[in-house]
Formats: C-alpha cells, structure tokens, sequence
C-alpha cells in the first residue's frame, strides 16, 4: 500500500515535470527579449503586430463559421439516428471516426485537386469560395469530437419520449429540434464547440496550403524569422487552448447527470 | 416508443406497397445532409486522390506511381515517420497508462485526478506550430533546459548528439500531445476496472502480478491497442509541428507531401497522389489490424 | 458448539478519528454459517474485510484454525470470497473463472478441469462452462462466483450481501441453494446482509451489529424471541415497545398508561418508580384472552388492515401503538375501527429491553 503511493507519486512528479518544464521555459524565453532582464516586450510586441490582429481574427471567424456548420450537420443526424434509424449507426460513426485516420494534409490534398478553379464546383476560384472551402475542411476535422459530444448528450436525456411528448402535444419538427433538442443538448453541444475553436484557431496544414491568411501559417511565419516573439505567441496560443479546456470542464458541471438511457 | 411502434406495423400493413416505397427516402432524408457532406468533402476527395494514385497523367491504369514510392528519399521518409509514430505512440500509450493508472489506482488526493485530466485535455490540443515554439524555447541550443544543463551540471546537451531537430527530438516533442491524449482515453478504462476484481483474485491466491497478467492486461488490451493506434495515426498525420521544428531538414512523409502540394517538388502530380494513398494505407491498415483483432480475440466483449 | 475454527479476539478498527469496529469477540465452530446482520454502516462489511484480509485490525487478533493469521496477506489466507457485484473476470469464461484460483496455485490441467467439473455440477450449471459471464443472468454469475470461491477448497467462506443484486424471487432460491452447498460442503461461512429475513432464514447463529458492536450473537430463535438490546428487538422483526413505570419491582408489577400490569418476574436492579421500555411482537397479542394469554391491556382500536388471510390491527394504549396480526375468520365480523379492545397475551412473552 505504502510502496503503491511513493510509485503513484514519482510517476505523477515525473509527469508534471515533463509538461510544465516546457511551459515555464516557453514563457522565460519569451521574456527574454529586452536583454539583461525579464520583460514582457515580446509580448508588447505581438500584440503591437497588425497581421496578429488580422490573422487572429481571421482564425475567430473562422472557428464560429466552422462550428455553426458543425451544428448544423451533426445535431440533426445524431438525433434522427437515435429517433429513427439507430441500425445505421455503426456506420455513421464509422464515417465520423473517418477523419482521424485520413490526415489533414491528404483531405486538403483532394480538395485542390478537386475544386479548383476548371471543376463543376471552383470553390477555389474566389477567395469567398476558398473560405468557405477551408471552413468546410476544418467542420471534417472537428467532426469526430464533435459527434461525439452530441451524442453523448443526447443519451442523457431521452429523446424518444421527449419527441412523442412533444408530437402528441402538437409541436412541429422545427419545433421540435430548436425548442426541444437543441437546449437540452446545448451543453454537450457547446463543449463540442469550444473544442472545435482550440482545434481550429492555430491550425496550420489547411489554411497554408488554401493560402489563407488564418492564425497558423502567421505562427510559422514569425516562427521561421523571430527569436523571442514565438515564445510569446506559444504562450498565447496555450493561454487560448486553456479557455477553451476550462469552459468546457465548467460546462460539463451543468451537464444533465442522470442517464436515463433509451435503449 | 410505444406510439410509433404501435402505429408504424399498422401503416405498413395496411397501406399498399407503393406507399410503403414512399416512406423509406423521407427517413433517408435526415441524415443525407450528412452523408451529402461526407461524400463530398471526405470521401470523394480521397477516393479522387487514391484512383489518381493508380492513373498515369493521360489516364490508363498503373502500378508504376506506387513502384516509384520505393526511391531512397521517398522511402526514408517513410520510414522516419513510421519511426517517429510508432516510437511516440508506444511510448506516449505506455507512459499514459502509467500516469492513468497513477491517478486511479494509486491512492492520490482527488484533486491530482481532476488536475491531471484537466491538464491532459488542454495539452493534447496543444499539438502544432505552437508546441514547436515551446519546445525550442526548452530544448533548443538556446533553450532553458540546454542552459541550466550547461550552467548548472556542466553537462553540454547537444555535445551527446542530441537535437531538437531529429528523430529522439520530434518524438519526445510529439509525446507532449501523445501522453495526454493517452491519459484522457485509458482513463474510463481503468475505472472499468473493478475493485472487486482484484480482491477476488487476491482471495483465490494470485499474487498482484498474476492478477495482471491474467485480468487487468487482458481487460485493458483492446483499449490500448486500439489507443496505441488512434495515436500513430495522430502522428503520422502531423505536419505542422515538424514543420515549424524542422523546416523540411527532417524529411517525414507529410513534409515531403507539403512541399510536393506547393510546388510539385517530384515533377508528377499522381506520384503525390501516390504519396497520399500511402499515408492512408498505412493508417488504414493499421486500424484493419485493430478491428480483425479485436473480433478475433475479444469473444468476451458483448 | 463443536471446536472453535475461526476465532476473532478483541479486534477494533478505526479509519481516523472514527472507529467502525471496537472490540469484537467471537468463536465459530468448524462448519458453522454465522450471519453478521446489521443496518449499513454498521461495520459488519469492515469486520468480514478483516477476516479476509482486505483491511488490518486496528487492534486484537483473528486465528483460522489455531493459527493467528491477523498479519496473513489477503492472497495467503485461503478464503473463499462471494461480492454483491458477481465480480467475475469479464475475459474469463465461467469454466476459466472457476478454475482460476486452481491456475494461479499451480494445479495440474486435468485435476483442475476435473474440479471445475464438479463445482459445475454443484451449482447445477454443467453445460454453461463455456460461456462469458456477461452471457450469464445474475443469479447465474453469482452461483458461478460462488463456484469460483469454492473450487480451492478454502478454509473460509466469506459471503458480502451476495444476494443485495438479485431480484426478490432468484434471492429467495439463492440463499437456500447457499446453505445447502454450505451444509453438504461442512464449511466454515460468514455471510453479511442487512436483510433480517435472510439471516434468521439460514444461519445456525447470527451476529446483530449496531454501530461497531456485536449487540448479540445467538441462534435464529434467540435472537427474535429473547432480544438480548433495545436495537435487536427493534432491527429484527417487527415489535410493539410499551413504555411502563416501576411500581414494584421485586414482584414485577408496573404501571402502563394507567393500566397495572404482573410481569411475575424481579426486576432488580431497577428500582420503583424507573421506567423501563417492554416489547411484544405482533404475533405475541391476540384480541381476547385465550389459554396462556392472561395477560391483558385495554386498549382502542385505531385502523384494520385487511391483507386477506391475515388482518393486521392497530391498536392504542395510552400513546403507545400495538400492531398485532389476526386470522380472517370468515364466520366472524372484522374488527372496526374506534371500538375498544381487549389485548391478551402471555406475561413471558413480554420482553424488558435493556437500553
């Protein structure tokens, strides 16, 4: 028993070592810049650049359009294979579990080769297009974490019963999914979301090979030519990705308990 | 249930066929958002890029793109990444069972757990451009660890053939993503575990190792197999950290993929098609290998 | 008794500053089933887990055959365990699960197939060997893991709430299948349950526990009808408690809301004028005098219950209820509620609880 926690304890201990020595050494680094003595200049600076503010909002805009799309396609399906058609399911996740084996690179891949500018749909040809094609590649790759969220949250409440209660009451299908579905799943459907926004705010592979002025290939950019301001935009960047973690812990706080499982 | 289920059997049964055919498109049309988008921004995509990896550029089938993949550099390539990812995701699988099991098993205050899977849930999204900054700033030539190394032990880091920008460096950068995605995967797992489980076993006489080798490993197997996998795909895919950490002096196959996209750096377009069908092959077969193992092996699992 | 097998010694076990189990004695026989009863928290589950090894006695010591083993790892005890959980080894097929602790002490193939063969036949479930336990019903896995606990011939049989899972009807089959496979066996059993039924239904002896303390320990029969505490009384079976004042105590005589009753027995050392509290159970009172039941309070009528063959009646003396349970005599009227009654019943049945 004794012996069992001095392990628990040197295996956690080495753990935490390993993942916060980077950090510190990130953010000591970053200070570094005026010389002599530790100051935020990096800092100053970063948020000085113009191109930080256009390529960070761009990646914003972005991650809202990118999860508005997910909504879009993933509640509906995940609420009507659980309705109507649960013995699609295994197929259905297979689709969405998709992404994680065909890397990025490969699907961005395909879609210059396929909607460029000659093709039946030349979402390449205009830098809206593009946009649009770019959020479409970051909606694939938030896909998986995003099904599952939702249909974890749908399994806490009971969709059927809710659904009949609602149809003997008189409520139509819109009625159903936006006054009925979407609240009681808002919470899983919102961890989804801030989960979908730390994927996407730095991603890097898609937008720089669209050629999009997004948050990533900006990072790599100062990367490939500044010394200390990198440092800062990492620090930056984790600062970001801890948010997003946290909201989703608190949101998981308020999430229904109780599973009362259909099925 | 019971309204629809009682209503539906009467529908079909009194209705003639022709309604019948009618009814099953209205419940197709639910998910064909989904599937519309699947096809045409997932699967076409890469159907379009794997057929042009067995085209020539006028069109007529060949093996030749995929014979091509054989030269030295394409090869290397290969052959690094699968390194990188597969040393990643052993070590980062193995290392995460232990952290895992640490703080389930190992009788730790409550908050260690929340910490920890806090953390690990924060961390392996902090994969990318970033996480090669970060990594710079602690192991690079000028990074603190290099330095307190030099200062304080005396002990020169690079001096032993260690650089960031290798192999040991990718992987050990690549294990900050890894371990915590590990840790947030096997650890419902290991709450499956029941302790129960153990006591029984410790009052038939197994000793704690064989109640291991004969419960726990057998039981966590399928978990971390298919873990272990989900994280050498996780790898294998990545490019943007290599790229901000090396540039392209480390030559892994998304790099090499990278630069052929931007300027078609192999001078044929279908030997980057080729190139592309190769990454999917690999990670494909290695979840084939996954799914034929577990059907083979897990009669057990319901 | 025959001779002590397992004999716990002065053990107390305290988790901090909270002591759940303080100083319990008890010897069991070879091949007695010895129910430990209690409401939850009583510590009746930490006093199992320190016979089987799982927790350390805070202090006093625990002999299985003579020897002490209060410092035996769980794994060296030879104790045969049964959970409320099942806790068979889900990769394990019922046969593998059997066998295993045949497996890890080292037993020949064929001798631990033959065995497994046999504990199969035991729990009457000879053509299941190949199946996994989730393809099991839970009365089914719970015989498989008693089957399991048996298979090493253990010196001990260490049974916690086996049947809390089951449902009401595979609980009732369960437990006497239990105690045969006990009885045929001859082993040494302690079975935990907060069920009093279960106990007073196959134990030779039970322990009732209250609050870390062996409150009594007695045969099935001792225990209901001799109470030897108020919480015995209370937690098994059902009991109408009077409240009575001395009035005097060497001949037994006291005062119950006004009505003076004869106990026939001395009452020292308490003394005239203290109150005590008296317990009847319901099947103890009838309605009228009859034979042995001389014994009689006035008392009103507060509600009937009709239950079919059995009505149960409510009744008031003073501020006190009595319930007690009559035959449906078809010839006869029921009682009605408000009309006065007549409780009878047998001075001896009337039991003084100790506080």
């Amino acid at each position: 028993m004794k012996s069992g926690k001095f392990w628990a304890w040197l295996t956690f201990g080495l753990g935490a070592a390993y993942f916060i020595i980077p950090l510190l050494a990130t953010l000591e680094f970053a200070m570094r810049m005026r010389r002599g003595t530790y100051s935020f200049d990096a800092f100053a600076v970063v948020f000085g650049d113009p191109r930080f503010q256009q390529t960070f909002g761009y990646s914003v805009m972005a991650a809202i359009f990118t999860i508005l799309l997910g909504v879009l396609i993933v509640v509906p399906t995940a609420y009507w294979i659980r309705l109507r058609m649960p013995h699609i399911r295994p197929i259905v996740e297979f689709v969405t579990l998709l992404p994680l084996v065909i890397p990025a690179i490969v699907i961005v891949f395909g879609y210059i080769r396929m909607y460029g500018s000659n093709s039946p749909l030349p979402f390449l040809a205009s830098a809206r297009g593009t946009d649009a094609l770019l959020v479409i590649g970051y909606a694939i790759l938030a896909l998986p974490y995003m099904y599952r969220a939702v249909d974890t949250g749908l399994r806490t409440i009971d969709v059927r019963t809710l659904t009949e209660a609602a149809q003997i009451l008189g409520a139509g299908w819109a009625t159903i999914i936006t006054r009925l579905i979407l609240p009681n799943v808002l919470i899983a459907v919102l961890s989804g979301a801030f989960l979908t926004f730390a994927i996407v705010i730095g991603e890097f592979t898609m937008a720089s090979l669209l050629n999009r002025p997004a948050f990533g290939p900006y990072l790599q950019n100062i990367g490939a030519n500044r010394a200390y301001e990198p440092a800062a935009l990492a620090v930056i960047t984790f600062a970001v990705t801890w948010g997003c973690m946290s909201v989703i812990q608190m949101l998981a706080r308020f999430a229904p308990k109780s599973a009362n499982r259909p099925d | 249930m019971a309204t629809i289920s009682l209503s539906e059997p009467d529908a079909a049964h009194a209705a003639p066929p022709h309604a019948r055919a009618v009814r099953l498109p209205t419940q197709w049309l639910g998910v064909a958002p989904f599937f519309l988008f699947a096809i045409f921004f997932l699967i076409a995509p890469t159907a379009y890029l794997i057929l042009g990896a067995f085209q020539t550029p006028e069109g007529t089938f060949t093996l030749g793109n995929l014979a091509e993949l054989w030269q030295p550099t394409i090869r290397a390539a290969y052959w690094i990444s699968i390194k990188v990812s597969f040393a990643s995701a052993v070590i980062g699988a193995l290392v995460g069972l232990a952290i895992a099991v640490a703080i389930v098993r190992g009788g730790l205050p409550r908050w260690v757990r929340g910490a920890t899977m806090t953390f690990s849930g924060v961390a392996s999204n902090f994969a990318g451009v970033p996480l090669a900054f970060a990594f710079l700033a602690t192991l690079g030539r000028l990074g603190l660890v290099t330095i307190l190394l030099r200062d304080i032990f005396g002990f020169n880091l690079y001096a032993t053939g260690f650089n960031i920008l290798s192999f040991s460096g990718l992987t050990l950068t690549y294990l900050y993503f890894q371990i915590p995605l590990m840790v947030v995967i096997i650890t419902p797992a290991i709450d499956g575990l029941k302790k129960e489980w153990g006591e029984a076993a410790a009052t038939l006489g197994a000793t704690q190792w064989q109640y291991w080798r004969m419960v726990v490993i057998p039981v966590l197997w399928p978990s971390f197999l298919g873990t272990v996998i989900l994280l050498f795909a996780n790898a294998f895919g990545a490019i943007a950290t290599a790229y901000a950490l090396t540039g392209s002096s480390l030559n892994i196959v998304p790099i090499l993929l990278y630069a052929q996209i931007r300027g078609d750096v192999l001078h044929n377009a279908h030997l980057g098609y080729a190139i592309a069908f190769g990454m999917i092959f690999i990670t494909g077969m290695a979840n084939v290998f996954y799914i034929w193992f577990r059907t083979r092996s897990e009669r057990w699992l319901k | 008794m025959t001779e002590t097998y397992l004999s716990i010694q002065g053990v107390q076990k305290s988790f901090g500053s909270t002591t759940v189990v303080r100083d319990f004695n008890l010897d069991v026989g070879r091949g007695e089933f010895i129910s430990f009863l209690g409401p939850s928290g009583c510590g009746k589950t930490t006093m199992l887990r320190m016979v089987a090894g799982f927790e350390e006695p805070s202090a006093g010591k625990i002999f299985v055959g003579g020897k002490d083993v209060t410092n035996l790892k769980p794994n060296q005890r030879k104790v045969g365990m049964v959970f409320q959980a099942y806790a068979l080894f889900p990769n394990l097929t019922v046969a593998q699960n059997i066998a295993f602790g045949l497996r890890v002490a080292g037993t020949p193939k064929a001798e631990s197939a033959q065995r497994v063969q046999e504990m199969l036949k035991l729990i009457s479930l000879p053509h299941l060997g190949d199946r996994y336990p989730y393809q099991l019903s839970g009365g089914q896995q719970q015989r498989v893991a008693l089957a399991r606990a048996l298979a090493p011939k253990p010196r001990l049989l260490l049974l916690d709430e086996p049947l809390s899972a089951l449902d009401a009807k595979v609980r009732v089959s369960l437990r006497e299948e239990i105690r045969s496979i006990q009885k045929e066996l001859g082993i040494t059993t302690i079975f935990v349950t907060h069920d009093q039924e279960e106990a007073l239904s196959i134990s030779d002896r039970i322990v009732v526990m209250n609050n870390g303390r062996a409150d009594q320990a007695g045969t099935p029969f001792e225990i209901y009808n001799r109470p030897a505490t108020r919480f015995v009384a209370n937690f098994v079976g059902t009991l109408n408690v009077l409240e009575a004042r001395i009035l005097d105590a060497e001949a037994g005589s006291v005062d119950v809301a006004g009505q003076t009753l004869a106990l026939h027995r001395d009452l020292a050392p308490k003394r005239n004028g203290d109150t005590i509290s008296l317990a009847l159970r319901p099947e103890a009172v009838s309605l009228g005098r009859t034979g042995e039941r001389t014994g009689a309070l006035d008392a009103t009528i507060a509600d009937v219950h009709f239950l079919g063959s059995v009505i149960r009646v409510r009744t008031k003396v003073g501020d006190s209820t009595v319930s007690l349970d009559t035959f449906n005599d078809p010839t006869m009227p029921p009682p009605v509620s408000g009309a006065p009654a007549e409780l009878a019943f047998a001075p001896r049945d009337l039991m003084v609880l100790a506080d």
